[in-house]
């Protein structure tokens, strides 16, 4: 226990100055870009007092240090601006679009990990022909545009067979109420699940499928099988519990790729979350908000892989003393 | 002349001289590998021939009516300002790999140069260029090349730019990861007793022998380029004077309902390319991987 909390202090240290350099990274793009940063911050309309006071507000007329300054203590606060075109504030906007998104995001890792832990482990087991249709039809599943292929389910299932919605988080017009209301989202969810899990599916295979192989070749997996035992035994009792740890902490590391899947999936499916919100905020050139999302998810992502590093750690004593 | 080819005869034989490509090409060439190649060279070819296998000009709209059910003259349809789809899904595939090759570029001369300072000269040069490398790592690159884009304007040299920007991390590991380990071989011992200059031994000794390790990652690399370009496309961030496969999804996306073949070509095609890339690039790290291949 005495090495856990110089580990969680070691790693507080490693990954909050992250959230920094995204706030600096923003500040800088903003200041190098062409015109006015003025239009960025503020948003391309609006009328003179709005922008007057912005740029007060904002301490656009002072020298640059004090500027960043400004900006980085008004980020902190969690004030990411005014979107003029949605009379909104910024972070408002965003953090009531976070849930649909998470909602999204772990429902589709949970399911891909658990097919994906499954199908990678039985690959392989088998050698020859079925590892190698497993591994060839994971190539696929990693190669095809995860927002292509939503367009395609979407078109099969819900243009052509009619079976699933078109989109959308609740089916409008009809007000549903306790477990009416949850079975109306898990009927919209299906499709973009679908879509945000096979894409994942691929790459939990393939994640699993290295490191069991790589579990097999090792000693205990020897001495398991001289004991006599079963292989299914030796494979999922043995070579998978010692596989699992590396698989899990991918699993959660990944979460960043999957999160800007979640954005272009929630496009193809009209979902209300951060990907609609961004689609929508490229479409009307609502700077702030677009800013505002790359700083939310970049700190989205940060927090997942500090759980994921320090579970990591705790699950496995060897890496605390690194 | 004759004795010429009798000592390089010799020599291969002996295997003291080898000729690696060719080695790949025909002797150890595994099925990803040739499959991927095969894919990659008819997408190429497509992508130069453009002009002579296209009857449409790609962007001029009205060609057709809009809305055409992919026929004999339209391939793959047309689109809602009546755009053929089939030249723009050609010209398309222009696009893409020009986006690829080029912004993959602006990243592998980033990347090596921070690979090689931090791999050479170790210390705080090193701790500090790790560190950004990580942090770089683990922000969604996506996001931020939209945000690049976004702010500094839509046109084709900014997409290039800003995928080129996002993507260096990964080659700057993998190449201070080579330096580490061949620095400590002895013919760089010898180049140092010798007296060549810390250039000369990065350049013309190190890097050469550190690239073919690397090759691979940039293919894939390559790849998430094409797809950084084509989910940009997606999402509406696009040159429109450009013919984009993410883009013609993106319009797509209004009329899935009644024109599927607005989405199903340029996503097949975007897909086609990046199975080939992902073939490649695969093989290739099977390949130089002695511990895989074995299997």
């Amino acid at each position: 226990m005495s090495s856990l909390i110089p580990f969680i202090i070691k790693k507080l240290l490693q990954y909050i100055p992250m959230i920094f350099a995204v706030i600096i990274i923003t500040f800088i793009l903003v200041h190098m870009a062409p015109g006015d940063p003025t239009f960025i911050l503020v948003g391309e309309v609006g009328d003179e007092e709005f922008i007057k006071t912005a740029r007060a507000r904002l301490g656009l007329d002072k020298p640059l240090h004090e500027r960043f300054i400004i900006y980085l203590s008004n980020v902190l606060k969690g004030d990411l601006g005014y979107s003029y075109l949605r009379s909104e504030p910024v972070a408002k906007l965003i953090v009531d679009r976070i849930p649909a998104t998470l909602l999204l995001v772990l429902t589709a890792m949970f399911f891909s990990a658990l097919i994906g832990i499954m199908i990678g482990t039985i690959a392989a087991a088998r050698k020859g022909v079925l590892d190698i249709s497993l591994s060839t039809l994971s190539l696929f599943g990693i190669s095809i545009p995860y927002f292509w292929l939503g367009q395609i389910i979407l078109i099969v299932f819900a243009v052509r067979l009619g079976i699933f919605p078109l989109g959308g988080m609740v089916t409008v017009g009809r007000s549903y109420q306790g477990i009416d209301y949850v079975l109306d989202v898990i009927y919209h969810l299906v499709l973009p699940v679908m879509t945000l899990a096979i894409f994942n599916l691929a790459y939990t295979t393939k994640i699993t499928r290295g490191s069991v192989l790589e579990a097999l070749t090792q000693d205990y997996i020897v001495t398991a099988r001289s004991k006599g035992l079963p292989e299914s035994r030796v494979i999922f009792r043995h070579a998978l519990r010692n596989a699992l740890i590396p698989v899990v902490t991918y699993i959660g590391f990944n979460t960043g790729v999957l999160l800007v899947g979640a954005i272009l999936t929630e496009t193809v499916f009209a979902w209300p979350g951060m990907g609609s919100l961004l689609y929508d905020s490229i479409r009307l050139r609502d700077y702030p908000v677009i800013l505002g999302i790359f700083i939310y998810g970049s700190i989205i992502i940060i927090i997942a892989n500090l759980i994921v590093d320090l579970l990591y750690g705790l699950l496995d004593p060897r890496i605390r003393v690194r | 002349m004759k004795n010429e080819k009798i000592k390089k005869n010799f020599l291969l034989k002996s295997g003291y001289l080898q000729f690696p490509i060719k080695k790949i090409i025909l002797t150890q060439m595994n099925s990803r590998i040739f499959a991927g190649l095969i894919i990659i060279s008819i997408i190429t070819i497509m992508a130069i021939t453009a002009p002579f296998i296209t009857w449409h000009p790609p962007l001029k709209t009205l060609v057709g009516k809009p809305f055409t059910i992919p026929n004999n003259h339209y391939l793959f349809g047309t689109d809602d300002l009546g755009r053929d789809i089939y030249s723009n899904v050609i010209y398309g595939i222009r696009t893409s790999l020009i986006v690829g090759l080029s912004s993959v570029s602006i990243a592998v001369i980033i990347g090596t140069l921070i690979g090689v300072l931090a791999g050479y000269y170790r210390g705080i040069i090193e701790d500090f260029l790790m560190r950004i490398t990580d942090m770089t790592l683990i922000l969604p690159q996506f996001l931020l090349a939209l945000v690049i884009v976004a702010i500094f304007g839509q046109n084709f040299q900014n997409i290039i730019l800003a995928i080129g920007v996002v993507s260096w991390p990964g080659i700057a590991r993998m190449v201070r990861a080579e330096f580490l380990s061949i620095k400590e071989r002895p013919f760089i011992e010898a180049a140092k007793a010798i007296g060549l200059s810390d250039m000369k031994i990065i350049f013309s000794e190190i890097l050469p022998n550190a690239m073919p390790a690397v090759i691979p990652y940039i293919i894939l690399q390559i790849n998430a380029a094409i797809l950084i370009e084509a989910g940009l496309g997606f999402l509406g961030i696009a040159d429109p004077n450009v013919p984009s496969l993410g883009l013609m999804l993106n319009t797509a996306q209004q009329y899935l309902m009644n024109a599927w073949w607005m989405a199903v070509f340029p996503g097949l095609m975007l897909s086609i390319i990046v199975i080939g890339l992902n073939l490649l690039g695969d093989g290739l790290v099977e390949y130089l991987n002695p511990r895989l291949r074995k299997r």
